[in-house]
């Protein structure tokens, strides 16, 4: 299928995510103004302005009524999604690096960077009721991880817990309780730049730089399955209704001008979830890919890269005909 | 519950255009639908002010959503999209080439060229990427040891031409030219003429101007003994023509100044040295 390029952005894209029926698509990248976009035919809805540097993260709530956002203008902004106002903006001691709604979105979470003397600091805050408030409104948990800073953020089962990963690639399960630390595993070698839940909740995959991704169950952390590739692996989906597993990353920024495309391998890859094996790519980006969405229907995918576009791209019938061969001995 | 899709009702040119428009100089844009299919024509011009005609054609679709989703396409545009049109903004959105996916098992997996490139590059890189032209050493040129030693230059090319030989014995599937075949030997006896196997005579070309008999007596003597030895000078100015011709006592002595002189940098030029050819009816 022909893929949607969506030019919203003047930089880097750090993060994107669809909304709960897939109708909508957030991107947040390395410019000031997180988009919206129709996922259906890529028209932009609007623009949300405010911040006044990065957006490092971005989350939409289960009604699709509000936004949230952090960057690094230290402060994490909630907006209205239907006329693209900003509801409350609250200042925080250091960028934000990961915010997200929980599932009944009753609560959000966001943490912030250690810099400026600040250490890493995870807050809670209440969101039943969003509107001005809430910009000074004290959080309702909050504490301060002292190691290594968080990177990535996702809610555990029934809002109980939150799961954090790390710049060393330790993974850390919050009891939302007490804030007190209930279990903490080390299996990245390096900083787990993304996580995302399955469906159904019950299991989670990180993206880490030491060139994997593995598959954790929510609630033991128990590693489940890993995705070996060559090169960083900036972002990983699951998709929602076949056993795949989609891999995005490729060269650090930084060395990208020194390789051609090809031999970046900015192409997103696609495993099978429980044989852990690679069974086909999609090429596109000329840049690493920073952040994947599967939409919620499984027949579409969209990608963000370091070259600043949004692909989405719709599966050919050969994707959903394609049958894994394996021996049943 | 039935939603229209948000597709364009009218694309009009931008206001850089109409005022192109105002002059009266385009034809207006043009809107058509049937069959579901809209299709729209505007004009403009291009960067080499040529009249441009844009037609592009929509399919509208109608799905059936659910009642969110359907309220949410009456939400109307905000931020940088607050001005725009319905229907998908070509600044913002386009749709790209078709990309399929590449299917691959595992077995491919393992020996994808495009993998097995990548690592001989490494490999390259990381070992040494540049060769004496001396002694084939893993040094630059100008840093040979040998340098300055004619003798030691001969035999460390001999030592080269052996190894090289050694690596041509295994098969390779690349094509070798016939005279560069069995390691380059036959490089300059291959062109001999058949009348001249008597003749340890060989013709060196490409000279310096600046070259005089001494140094291409440093350069040969090396290689056996030297009968006779003759540089081509210009009359008027005394420097050198660019050539000379060296007799040898034996002609094995010639080929092997041939092997080893052919190619050889001397004095920031690359000689040529060949088998000399006998005089024509002169």
């Amino acid at each position: 299928m022909k893929p949607l390029m969506l030019q919203g952005h003047e930089r880097a894209i750090t993060q994107i995510k669809y909304n709960r029926e897939g109708d909508l698509l957030f991107s947040a990248a390395k410019d000031s103004k997180p988009n919206v976009w129709w996922s259906l035919n890529g028209e932009r809805l609007g623009t949300f302005n405010g911040h006044g540097g990065v957006v490092w993260c971005l989350d939409v709530d289960w009604q699709t009524i509000n936004l949230i956002t952090g960057g690094g203008d230290s402060s994490c902004r909630l907006w209205d999604l239907e006329t693209g106002k900003n509801i409350a903006t609250i200042k925080t001691n250091s960028s934000v690096r990961t915010c997200n709604f929980s599932y009944s979105a009753y609560q959000a979470a966001y943490t912030t960077d250690k810099a400026m003397g600040r250490p890493c600091e995870v807050s809670v805050i209440d969101t039943r009721t969003i509107d001005d408030s809430i910009s000074t409104q004290t959080p309702i948990l909050k504490w301060e991880i002292t190691d290594t800073k968080v990177t990535s953020m996702v809610w555990g089962i029934l809002d109980e817990t939150l799961i954090t990963g790390h710049e060393g690639g330790d993974l850390i399960q919050w009891d939302l309780r007490t804030g007190k630390k209930i279990q903490s595993i080390k299996e990245h070698t390096h900083q787990i730049h993304d996580m995302q839940l399955s469906r159904d909740g019950t299991m989670f995959i990180t993206a880490s730089k030491d060139q994997t991704a593995k598959l954790f169950d929510t609630s033991s952390l128990e590693l489940l399955k890993e995705y070996k590739t060559e090169r960083p692996v900036n972002s990983a989906a699951l998709s929602p209704i076949l056993d795949h597993v989609v891999l995005g990353g490729g060269q650090d920024a930084m060395e990208v001008t020194t390789t051609s495309t090809r031999q970046g391998k900015f192409d997103a890859r696609f495993f099978h979830l429980v044989f852990e094996e690679e069974f086909g790519r999609i090429k596109g980006h000329f840049g690493p890919i920073n952040s994947l969405a599967f939409h919620p229907d499984g027949k579409s995918y969209a990608s963000g890269g370091e070259d600043g576009y949004v692909r989405v791209q719709s599966f050919d019938q050969s994707y959903f005909d394609y049958t894994f061969d394996y021996n049943r001995d | 519950m039935k939603s229209n899709m948000p597709v364009a009702d009218e694309i009009q040119s931008s206001w850089a255009d109409e005022v192109e428009i105002d002059q009266g100089a385009l034809p207006p844009p043009s809107e058509v639908v049937e069959n579901g299919l809209k299709i729209v024509t505007e004009y403009k011009y291009d960067n080499d002010n040529k009249k441009v005609k844009i037609v592009r054609t929509y399919k509208i679709e109608k799905r059936v959503v659910s009642k969110d989703i359907a309220k949410r396409k009456t939400w109307s545009k905000f931020g940088d999209s607050a001005n725009d049109k319905p229907g998908p903004n070509p600044a913002t959105t386009n749709v790209a080439e078709d990309v399929y996916m590449q299917f691959i098992t595992s077995k491919e997996e393992s020996q994808r060229p495009d993998d097995g490139e990548l690592d001989g590059l490494k490999q390259q890189s990381s070992s040494v990427i540049f060769k004496c032209r001396t002694c084939q050493g893993d040094h630059w040129t100008t840093s040979c040891p040998f340098k300055h030693t004619q003798m030691a230059q001969t035999k460390a090319n001999e030592a080269a031409k052996a190894a090289g030989i050694d690596s041509k014995a295994t098969p390779t599937n690349k094509y070798v030219a016939p005279y560069l075949r069995d390691g380059g030997a036959g490089r300059g006896t291959g062109r001999e003429p058949p009348g001249a196997r008597d003749v340890a005579a060989i013709r060196i070309s490409n000279l310096s101007n600046f070259a005089v008999e001494a140094d291409l007596d440093d350069l040969v003597k090396g290689f056996g003994p030297v009968q006779k030895l003759y540089l081509a000078k210009e009359k008027s100015t005394g420097h050198c023509k660019g050539f000379a011709y060296v007799h040898f006592k034996f002609r094995a002595d010639a080929a092997k100044a041939i092997q080893t002189l052919n190619g050889h940098g001397y004095d920031h030029l690359i000689l040529n040295v060949e088998w000399s050819k006998p005089p024509q009816n002169n």
